[in-house]
């Protein structure tokens, strides 16, 4: 199992798809470094506010998750079974390793770890760029460090999680394109929507759960009712995991000619 | 063709096995056994099963009744799968971002092989310099080179190649066919399927031959050819005289000209001292053994044309089994 993981980690530092997604990963964290410290901008004119509040902290350190940075989780997760799939790669993955179940635990295992490097890459990224502009603004960046220690294992975790639901996802869906697409309209249409509509049901939605995870991080945990962290953990760890098993029977163990 | 069987060289076991997909039977009642050490060329006409019952073999498939294992064993028990078994499939394919040296590393990795075994492997199938390079610029006979690669990569006692002259240019024809050597040279069981029934006859030990999902025929090349193969043409001028002595021979003799007589079931070595002995006048003796090409054409043949016969011997035996319909 732990061979299995190590290559499934080796596979996906070997290609170029998980790169792409820090790339963008990092773009989210610095889309939303900006968009945090925009908030109170006057009229007609842009000025960088410092984010002194302790709910704007708190934004900056997941500023990455703020714009929805943290699906990108989620991708790692979808390319580390679809892109078996893609470039028919499969059969080489089999020869190697037979046992499909143990074989599908390791993808979800090395896309999780994927994920946290995500975190960590981005939280990396907010030391670099939105501490010098804190400290330019006037801000405390005490302060900051005081807030990361509440909100960064709901942070870490909620990108865990939303690593392990694209795993589940990809070996749903197979389609790398369609499964891609599919995330993008859970997070940009149906969430949104659904939340308008019946926000009692938007709070048990994947977005909403991870917001709560990580402590409010998100424009979602300005909701009115997020899940308590621990339901909200369950409810994210049950959405990536009830799609890998489902999955697992529907699809990934199927015949590969 | 095997000089010295490896000590851990096993036997592969295909016994009863059936698969359907969907409404298409593509196994059916497949058995076969390939023996330790040896070359088994895995011959049938394109559609025939080959390709899926490697796939079954290696775990790919799921059989619909049968079983197909290596040394007893389902692929997906063996405790180390690519130690034990090195398998080349047609439709292999690679991620064409990665290089080609990790795509060995990969495997290696997962299958806890050192990975210095991964220049060894690279260094032995030709690849050396372009290890760092992406498959995506490969070649086709870089790729199979490539798979060739990984499926040596541990060092296996079996090997599994489907098809691997598929796509090459006659170069990589060439070179294959002395790489296929030089692994047989080793001691290995290796399994081969190949519509190349010309290589095959080079370098298989035995053969198993397929249509239509179907054994047709097994056993050593030499048998094979011998039993369905020779046939000798004798031109003489007392064609009478000699159909008497065949008859009393009890070859299958007939005529098939003024002055030609076809006796099958025979080899030169038999046919020549029963002429010697009676006298008769021969102006010439062709012999007419069949090479694996005619052995596999009658054996897949006529089946095409008309399925699920059996290459059964006729009911109707009359001690001369040797004996073809006139």
């Amino acid at each position: 199992m732990i061979r299995s993981v190590r290559a499934e980690l080796f596979k996906l530092r070997t290609s170029p798809g998980p790169w792409v997604v820090l790339g963008a990963t990092l773009l989210f964290t610095a889309l939303g470094i900006v968009v945090v410290f925009l908030v109170g901008k006057g009229h007609g004119h842009v000025r960088f506010v410092a984010p002194v509040s302790t709910f704007r902290l708190r934004r900056l350190i997941g500023s990455g998750f703020a714009v929805g940075g943290i699906w990108m989780a989620a991708v790692v997760g979808v390319l580390a079974v679809t892109g078996e799939y893609r470039h028919k790669t499969m059969t080489q993955t089999l020869l190697v390793e037979p046992r499909r179940g143990t074989l599908l635990a390791a993808k979800a295992v090395a896309a999780l770890i994927w994920g946290i490097g995500l975190a960590i890459a981005s939280l990396l990224f907010v030391g670099a760029m939105g501490l010098p502009l804190l400290h330019t603004e006037g801000g405390s960046v005490s302060r900051l460090f005081d807030q990361a220690g509440a909100v960064l294992p709901g942070l870490f975790a909620a990108f865990a999680l939303l690593a392990l639901l694209g795993a589940g996802l990809g070996t749903l869906v197979k389609n790398q394109v369609a499964a891609v697409v599919t995330i993008l309209a859970i997070t940009f249409i149906v969430e949104p929507v659904l939340d308008g509509l019946l926000p009692e049901v938007g709070r048990w939605l994947p977005s909403a759960a991870a917001a709560a995870v990580a402590g409010g991080l998100a424009p979602a945990g300005e909701r009115a009712h997020l899940l308590s962290w621990w339901l909200a953990a369950i409810v994210l760890a049950a959405w990536g995991l009830v799609p890998i098993v489902v999955g697992y029977f529907v699809t990934f163990d199927q015949d590969v000619t | 063709m095997a000089s010295s069987i490896r000590a851990d060289a096993v036997a592969l076991e295909v016994a009863g096995l059936h698969k359907r997909f969907g409404t298409v039977q593509a196994v059916t009642d497949l058995s076969f056994g390939v023996a330790p050490g040896r070359i088994t060329g895995f011959l049938g006409p394109n559609g025939a099963g080959k390709t899926t019952t490697l796939r079954i073999l290696l775990g790919l498939v799921k059989a619909t009744a049968g079983t197909a294992t290596i040394g007893g064993q389902r692929y997906e028990d063996l405790a180390q799968p690519l130690r034990r078994v090195g398998a080349l499939l047609e439709s292999t394919s690679f991620h064409p971002a990665r290089r080609a040296r990790d795509h060995l590393r990969m495997c290696a990795i997962g299958a806890g092989i050192e990975r210095t075994r991964v220049a060894e492997v690279l260094d032995l199938v030709g690849l050396a310099d372009v290890g760092g390079r992406r498959v995506g610029g490969f070649s086709l006979g870089m790729r199979q080179r490539l798979g060739l690669a990984a499926a040596l990569l541990g060092d296996p006692p079996v090997l599994i190649l489907d098809e691997p002259g598929n796509g090459l240019d006659p170069q990589g024809i060439a070179w294959l066919r002395d790489f296929l050597r030089y692994l047989a040279t080793q001691g290995r069981t290796v399994l081969i399927s190949s519509h190349l029934l010309a290589e095959m006859a080079q370098i298989a030990d035995d053969v198993v031959i397929i249509a239509a999902g179907h054994a047709r025929a097994s056993g050593p090349l030499s048998s094979l050819t011998a039993q369905v193969g020779s046939a000798m043409r004798v031109r003489t001028p007392e064609p009478d005289r000699l159909l008497g002595v065949m008859a009393a021979a009890r070859f299958p003799a007939r005529r098939l000209t003024e002055d030609l007589v076809l006796v099958e079931g025979v080899t030169p070595n038999r046919l020549g001292p029963v002429l010697a002995q009676s006298q008769i006048v021969v102006y010439e003796l062709i012999n007419q053994s069949t090479d694996l090409e005619s052995v596999f054409l009658s054996l897949t043949g006529p089946e095409i044309a008309a399925p699920a016969v059996p290459p059964a011997v006729p009911p109707a035996a009359t001690g001369q089994p040797a004996a073809p319909p006139p």
